[in-house]
This record gives structure tokens, sequence and C-alpha cells, in this order.
């Protein structure tokens, strides 16, 4: 079994709580509503910001040339072409540009951010990609899960499942995965510990991410 | 008006709040339950521990006017940690190997993605914020409380003369950078100094219902894995 395969072990409770959360559910069947999901596309358009920012730190931190060229292909594949497209979303909602960066980060974003950021600062680079790994590995396993099954009819719903399910997005989760195997290797039991920790925090902050887009949430008045 | 009282004027409505919130108001009038307390005190201790961090993470960052204040500070965060160990004993509280709950892992990593990522200025902000609110908090509670409480060593701490020229020097401080800062500079002051009060009102929000995480119970290995990052 590898690294990665006990990672996914360890958050599966998790994992399979997003495959079955309502607003995954409703972006399957196409019944989200729309006023919910433009919640999604307002805070993980700032997610994102941050999502490659620790890209950048990650390429900095390579210990070969052959990852620094992966890190920085990943970020631009989140800067350029994943946050280009939530520019094109947030127009097929009626949301500016400018909307978009005025917006505020509500606490899950705040919190599950600034753990992505201090983690890429503080830790290692294998810190870092077990913190990064359950939300590009994550998107693309709930991606591939609704896919199976027929496309809803609202455009919007069918594009973004077209999107996290493209092998452009497979590849890069596939390539963090063999990178997240490489970095374990020979890792101390402890240190192996602390991966998994690390893994299954973000893996509940990516659940609790989309209980923020299907509840709605704000910071105490 | 200088900045921090800009700020402090800003956001008055939730300085208030902070400083009314039912937390404050029955351990100032002795009608706290224990238990509430002492779950204040294990997750206080535990942001008091990755103060330290933060702290030392901004020396390197900052004038070298500020590096022996700025140890100082972290010396009087190790009393503090003392001063919680002493105070658990005296009360029967285990205080030691605690997990965080939801908000007061968000505040730590909020203070620790600050001081790596952003301005020293945004980060001696969250600062001033921090301890102005807590001077602030344990002032009003020390309006009330009986001095014969268990309670009270922490208003001697935060509410004492020693802990308000501390703040003192960080607000005369803070106001300097904020009148060398430029504007986008400035902006993220003002953004990082609303945040750090609403993480005090959560803060105290989360030692009143007793809060831990949200969502699933059954996948939690995360949080009896060792708490902060030790490596």
């Amino acid at each position: 079994m590898s690294f990665t395969d006990e990672l996914y072990e360890s958050a599966i409770d998790l994992w399979d709580a997003q495959a079955a959360h309502p607003f995954v559910r409703g972006i399957a069947d196409g019944t989200l509503d729309p006023a919910v999901f433009e919640r999604w596309v307002r805070q993980d358009y700032l997610y994102l910001a941050e999502f490659s920012r620790v890209f950048a730190w990650a390429a900095a931190r390579a210990d070969r040339l052959e990852s620094m060229g992966w890190y920085a292909a990943a970020l631009h594949l989140t800067l350029n072409t994943e946050m280009g497209l939530h520019r094109e979303y947030a127009a097929r909602f009626g949301i500016s540009v400018s909307d978009l960066e005025r917006e505020t980060m509500w606490p899950t974003t705040r919190a599950y951010t600034d753990f992505l950021v201090r983690t890429a600062a503080d830790g290692d680079l294998a810190d870092l990609v077990a913190a990064l790994l359950p939300c590009a590995w994550g998107y693309v396993h709930i991606a591939q899960k609704i896919a199976a099954a027929d496309r809803p009819a609202d455009q919007r719903y069918a594009d973004w499942i077209e999107q996290y399910s493209s092998d452009e997005f497979w590849l890069a989760a596939e390539w963090l995965r063999s990178e997240m195997d490489r970095l374990a290797d020979g890792a101390s039991p402890a240190k192996r510990d602390r991966l998994r920790h690390l893994f299954v925090l973000s893996s509940r902050y990516e659940w609790q991410f989309w209980e923020m887009c299907w509840n709605g949430e704000a910071w105490l008045p | 008006m200088s900045f921090c009282e800009t700020q402090q004027a800003r956001i008055a409505p939730l300085w208030d709040r902070m400083l009314t919130h039912p937390f404050l108001l029955q351990t100032r009038d002795g009608t706290i339950p224990h238990a509430t307390f002492a779950s204040w005190m294990r997750q206080d201790y535990l942001f008091v521990e990755a103060a330290i961090p933060f702290l030392a993470a901004l020396i390197p960052k900052g004038p070298a006017s500020h590096w022996e204040p700025m140890t100082q500070a972290i010396g009087a965060l190790i009393r503090e940690l003392r001063l919680f160990e002493e105070r658990a004993d005296a009360v029967g509280v285990e205080i030691r190997g605690s997990q965080p709950s939801f908000t007061t892992h968000a505040y730590i990593q909020f203070l620790l993605a600050t001081a790596q990522n952003a301005s020293y200025e945004e980060a001696y902000t969250v600062l001033y914020a921090a301890e102005s609110a807590y001077h602030d908090s344990w002032k009003m509670v020390r309006d009330g409380l009986d001095r014969s409480s268990p309670w009270w060593p922490f208003v001697e701490n935060w509410a004492g003369p020693q802990f308000a020229a501390y703040v003192s020097y960080l607000e005369v401080e803070l106001d300097k950078l904020a009148a060398e800062a430029g504007p986008d500079r400035l902006h993220r002051m003002v953004e990082a100094f609303e945040t750090t009060v609403r993480y005090e009102v959560a803060f105290w929000e989360m030692a009143m219902t007793g809060e831990g995480w949200p969502g699933i119970p059954s996948a939690d290995p995360a949080l009896s894995i060792g708490r902060e990052g030790k490596r």
C-alpha cells in the first residue's frame, strides 16, 4: 500500500462525507440552487489565490528541478487556468471580477488558507504537499465520481464536472500523489504521523468548505 | 487621531461586544462555571504557546529598536504559561495535552500565517490588537471580581501596570509604523486590526460554548495526533 493510499484510508470518512455532501450532490444532479453555488464561486476564488501562493512556496522549497517545474506548472494551472475559469463562471452568474476581488473571506476560508500558508512557511516540502493534497486530489476524486453518471442539464454544473474530471487536473493530482509518496519514502514514523495529521486536517477543511458554501457563514456580528 | 485611535473608533461596536461578552461578565461577577473557565484556560494556554513563534518570527522583520522589547515580550509569554500551569494546579485543572478548538486553531493559523506572509506592519497590528483587547477585557473583569477569586492572578497579569505599559508602548510604535505606511499597506493594517478583534470575540464565544470542531466526530485522528505542529 502506498503512503497516499494510507492517507486516503485515514481520511476516508471525511472524503465519503464530501462525496455525499448535498452541495456536491446538487452539482451532480443539477439541482443546486445557483445562489448557493455563487457562494462557492466567490469564496473559492479567494481560496485559490492563497492556494497558488502555496504552490509558489513549493517551487521555492523543491529539492530537485523536476519538482520545481511541476510546482511552477501547478501554480500556472491554478492561478491562470482555474482562476480564469472562476472569472468566467462568475460572469455567468452576473458577478464581475471587481466583485470577486472585493469579497471578504468567511471564517472557514480564512482559517483554511491561513493553515495552508502557515504550513508552507513553517513546515518542510513534505508537510506542504500533505496539506495541499486533499484539495488537489479531492476535487478530481469527487468530479470523477460524479462524471461517471449523466451530466446535469445546467451547463454551468456540467462544465464544473468537466473541468475537475479532465485529464489535465487528473494528471496534476496524480503527480502530486507520486510526489507525496516520494517525500514520505524513508520518513520516520513520527514524520509520517505528522503528514497524516496535516492531510486529515486539510480533508476536514475541505468538508467544512462545502458546509460553509451550503449553509452560508458569517463572522460573529 | 492616531492610527490606533482611529481603529478603536471604527470598530467600537465590535469592541463593546467583546467587553460585554457573557464570559467576561460572568468572570467579573464570580458566577462563571468552573468548567467553563477551565475550558478557556486550556484553549488560551495553547494560544499563548503559539504566540511565542509568532513573536519570534517578527524579530528579523522588524527594526533593530524592536528586537529587545520583542524578546522581553516572549519572556512575558513564558511567564504567562507558568501562570496558567500554577493556576491549573491550584484549581485541579489538567491543562497540558488539550486539543485546539476550531476557533483556537484558526486564530493560531491567522497569527502564524500573518507573521510569515504579511508585512511587519500588519503583524504588529495583530499583536497590538490582541494585546490591547486582553488588557481592556481584563480591566473590565477587574472592576468587579473579588480579589480572593482563583482567577484574580489573571487580572493582575493582564490588567496590571506592567501589561498596561507594554500595550501603551505597542500603541506608540504601531502609530509610528502606520504613519510611514502607504495606502495599500495601511488598508491591510486596518483589515488585520478588525480580523484580530473578530477572533478575540470568537475566542470568548468559543470558551463560553465549549465549541470543538464542526462536523464529523468519528474522523478525528487529525485532532488526536499532536496539536500544533510539534515535529
